[in-house]
């Protein structure tokens, strides 16, 4: 939205651009007396009176000089104007040249049969000119039509927007009808005026342009509903649905426009409804394939989770039907059964909550300090049924610096690396965790690295682990295939980065990255 | 000490009938009575009525928050309160803690685990026995000289250290949460500082349980704050 400043600006520029068009709308529709026309009338009678009096022709030759005459201005003026040159002919004919000259004569039969034919030719003349010059002026008007909606297309067409194409709209308009326009849209939020309109609208004006859109009739000055406001609202109309409202304020001082112009204004709307309802139609169109897009990740998703869902809730409630057998070695295997069905579905709840954290934008991690040692122990702790019957080595300096992360994030992430080291290594194969403090890409940081022995990053997997969905080629089933993309998630929320490569002796690391920071000075008490 | 001849009371305040059914197996059969709430202010009434031993409180009760329930039974009441979250609630279990939960089980638990809690919360009550000396592990505390022994070899302790060791023996098997650790030892001006405590925790673990990998006496709760155990 434009601030108001720059609607200023852009009125201004619209009133210079108001050169050609302006003006000639302007004559048409405030009605001036023709004086031009009516001083080549006499300009012309003079003339002919003038010539006449040298010419040594009889009176009668002198009727049919003014004949010619009256005929030719009728061709060129007015219908009012070539009847006064009419009857001033037949006036200078009887006076000047009709014996005696100098003064008003008796008419003949035949003079007056003259006299008759002057005032019809000059009303049938007047009349054919009338007609031939409203075509002419229609059809000049079209032309003026066809090229403003010309150019405003052209004008609209070159905008990078929505917003841009609206404000030379209205910047077309302001010039062509010499007035001010403004346009109300209905948005989002609901319905305003664009910022790019060049007068400000007043309440009642305002109410009255709800009132247009909603009733989808044009309402205001020269119109049939509220003609006493100043200024004419158009709704934008499209298959009987009303988009928004244009509205013009004209100059105080004119009076009602022609059909003609009216239809110049309603092309305008129509043309600014065409670019609302385009750019609607083309956000329509991106939504659906942004639903299209998250209907396929959510198909996916449900395909997977129910089958990760069903799987341990079939060994539960197998378990159950069975617990109640004596077999007491049975019972034992049973619950192991169950404990492990439990787990699994705790984790994948979890993650399915993560990742749903994640996507919301909901998650505000809450930095603080902690101890990496402590990170790890709660990792392992919630690992360990998975982790079972592994050497998990440590390797972490005494010094190592304090972390400031969120604590519930990274042990989750560090769970979910050692889950993954798991799950894709052979069962009794060693795991390292170390942490340490580093400088990578000239910044301090602290990391703490998960690695294991196992077949190293599958190919295909190597640009991209962190996407949602994407398994390894070689994966055991189980999971779902978030684990990886909930860590960078998570690390990513923190300030922080992972990480994926190659484990020094085969294998594949997986290493959490977080900035260094120096906390303040801790109190000493040395006693 | 005897055991009385009537069952420790136990105060289940849980919206959900499935859980509520489940720890009144479970609990029934290690030994308790059990009584049961639907809302807060049921098992505040519940609570005033007849005086349990130990109250497990859901977070996630439909009328009141668990911090309102803790409120108006603390006014009256010091029986030990044992939350119940679920995932995500962090933030809420850490403010029971501090309103004066004595600790927290995230669900899904296993009844083990919650048994474990119960009988640490129920001994916690139990009269303290009037000694100078505090052994767990190989370690033994000495409050009357303020001396710390480790395998009979002196422990040096600066002063914040041993107040510290202190509060955590004073508060054991329960969850001290950061701010109220900070509050303790540096005063309300530190409750931000986790760094501190961070640092004393690092060297406190290292000079009673020397190089351990993982803490045993001394447990971090993720995210809110530290558990002394005594018998581990």
């Amino acid at each position: 939205m434009l601030p108001i400043q720059e609607r200023m600006v852009d009125s201004a520029d619209g009133e210079k651009r108001a050169t050609s068009f302006g003006g000639a709308w302007r004559r048409q529709w405030v009605r001036t007396f023709p004086v031009r026309e009516y001083l080549e009338v006499f300009v012309v009678i003079g003339a002919v009176t003038l010539a006449g009096w040298f010419m040594p022709f009889t009176y009668r030759a002198f009727g049919h000089i003014y004949l010619m005459a009256v005929i030719v201005l009728s061709l060129r003026v007015g219908r009012i104007p070539v009847l006064v040159a009419a009857l001033v002919s037949a006036v200078a004919w009887n006076y000047v040249f009709m014996p005696p000259r100098l003064s008003f004569s008796v008419l003949h039969f035949e003079d007056s049969l003259m006299l008759g034919t002057y005032l019809a030719v000059a009303l049938i003349g007047g009349q054919l000119t009338a007609r031939i010059r409203a075509q002419e002026r229609e059809e000049r008007q079209r032309e003026r039509r066809a090229t403003a909606l010309y150019l405003l297309a052209r004008a609209v067409a070159g905008a990078r927007d929505l917003d841009v194409a609206l404000a030379t709209a209205l910047q077309q308009a302001d010039a062509l009808f010499d007035a001010k326009t403004a346009l109300l849209l209905r948005r989002e939020t609901g319905v305003v005026w664009h910022a790019a309109g060049t007068f400000t609208v007043d309440a009642t004006n305002h109410a009255i342009g709800d009132w247009a859109m909603e009733h989808r009739e044009p309402a205001g000055r020269f119109t049939g509903h509220f003609p006493t406001i100043d200024v004419l609202h158009i709704p934008l109309v499209r298959d009987g649905r009303s988009l928004g409202v244009f509205a013009v304020r004209f100059p105080a001082d004119l009076v009602e426009p022609t059909a003609m112009q009216r239809e110049l204004i309603d092309g305008f709307a129509a043309q600014i409804a065409l670019l609302v309802e385009r750019e609607e139609l083309r956000q329509a169109g991106e939504r659906e394939k942004l639903f299209a897009e998250s209907d396929r990740l959510h198909r996916t998703l449900l395909d997977s989770v129910s089958h990760e869902l069903k799987t341990p809730l079939a060994v539960l409630r197998a378990a159950g039907e069975k617990l109640g057998a004596e077999d007491k070695t049975l019972r034992t295997a049973l619950v192991g059964e169950v404990r492990m069905a439990t787990r699994r579905l705790d984790h994948l709840v979890g993650n399915l909550l993560n990742q749903n954290r994640l996507e919301s934008g909901v998650l505000r991690p809450q930095l603080d300090w902690c101890d990496v040692r402590d990170l790890i122990t709660a990792a392992r702790r919630a690992t360990a049924d998975a982790l079972a019957g592994r050497s998990v080595r440590l390797e972490v300096p005494e010094d190592i610096p304090l972390f400031f992360a969120d604590v519930p994030l990274m042990e989750n992430a560090l769970a979910n690396l050692l889950l993954n080291a798991g799950h894709h290594t052979a069962p009794g194969s060693p795991v390292l965790i170390c942490a340490g403090r580093e400088t990578r890409h000239g910044e301090e940081q602290v990391y703490v690295r998960v690695a294991d022995r196992g077949a190293g990053l599958p190919p295909g997997l190597r640009d991209q682990p962190f996407q949602k969905f994407r398994r390894g080629a070689g994966a055991r089933p189980g999971g779902l295939g978030l684990g990886l993309s909930i860590v960078h998630g998570f690390m990513l929320a923190q300030g922080g980065d992972v990480t994926a490569g190659d484990h020094a002796g085969g294998g594949a690391q997986f290493t959490l990255h977080l900035p260094h920071r120096e906390h303040g000075l801790i109190p000493t008490d040395e006693r | 000490m005897s055991v009385e001849s009537t069952k420790p009371h136990v105060l289940v305040i849980d919206d959900e009938v499935q859980i509520r059914r489940l720890l009144r197996l479970t609990l029934a059969e290690a030994g308790y009575s059990v009584r049961e709430a639907e809302t807060g202010r049921d098992g505040l009434d519940e609570a005033h009525r007849q005086a349990p031993d130990a109250v497990i409180l859901d977070l996630g009760l439909p009328d009141l928050t668990g911090v309102d329930v803790l409120n108006s039974l603390r006014e009256t009441n010091a029986v030990p309160v044992l939350v119940l979250s679920v995932f995500g609630q962090e933030s809420s279990k850490v403010a029971a803690l501090d309103a004066g939960a004595d600790d927290y089980l995230t669900k899904p638990f296993g009844s083990a685990e919650l048994l474990a809690r119960l009988r640490a919360l129920l001994r916690r009550i139990k009269p303290a026995v009037a000694t100078n000396t505090f052994h767990f592990g190989a370690v033994e505390v000495d409050f009357t000289r303020r001396r710390v022994t480790r395998e009979g070899k002196a422990v040096r302790l600066t002063s914040m250290e041993y107040s510290l060791l202190q509060l955590f023996i004073t508060h054991r098997d329960k969850v001290l949460t950061h701010r109220q650790i900070l509050c303790e030892l540096w005063g309300p001006k530190a409750e931000g500082h986790t760094h501190y405590l961070r640092t004393y925790m690092m060297r406190l673990r290292r000079k009673i349980e020397g190089e351990v990998e993982s803490s045993s006496f001394f447990q971090t709760e993720s995210g809110i704050g530290y558990r002394f155990v005594s018998e581990p």
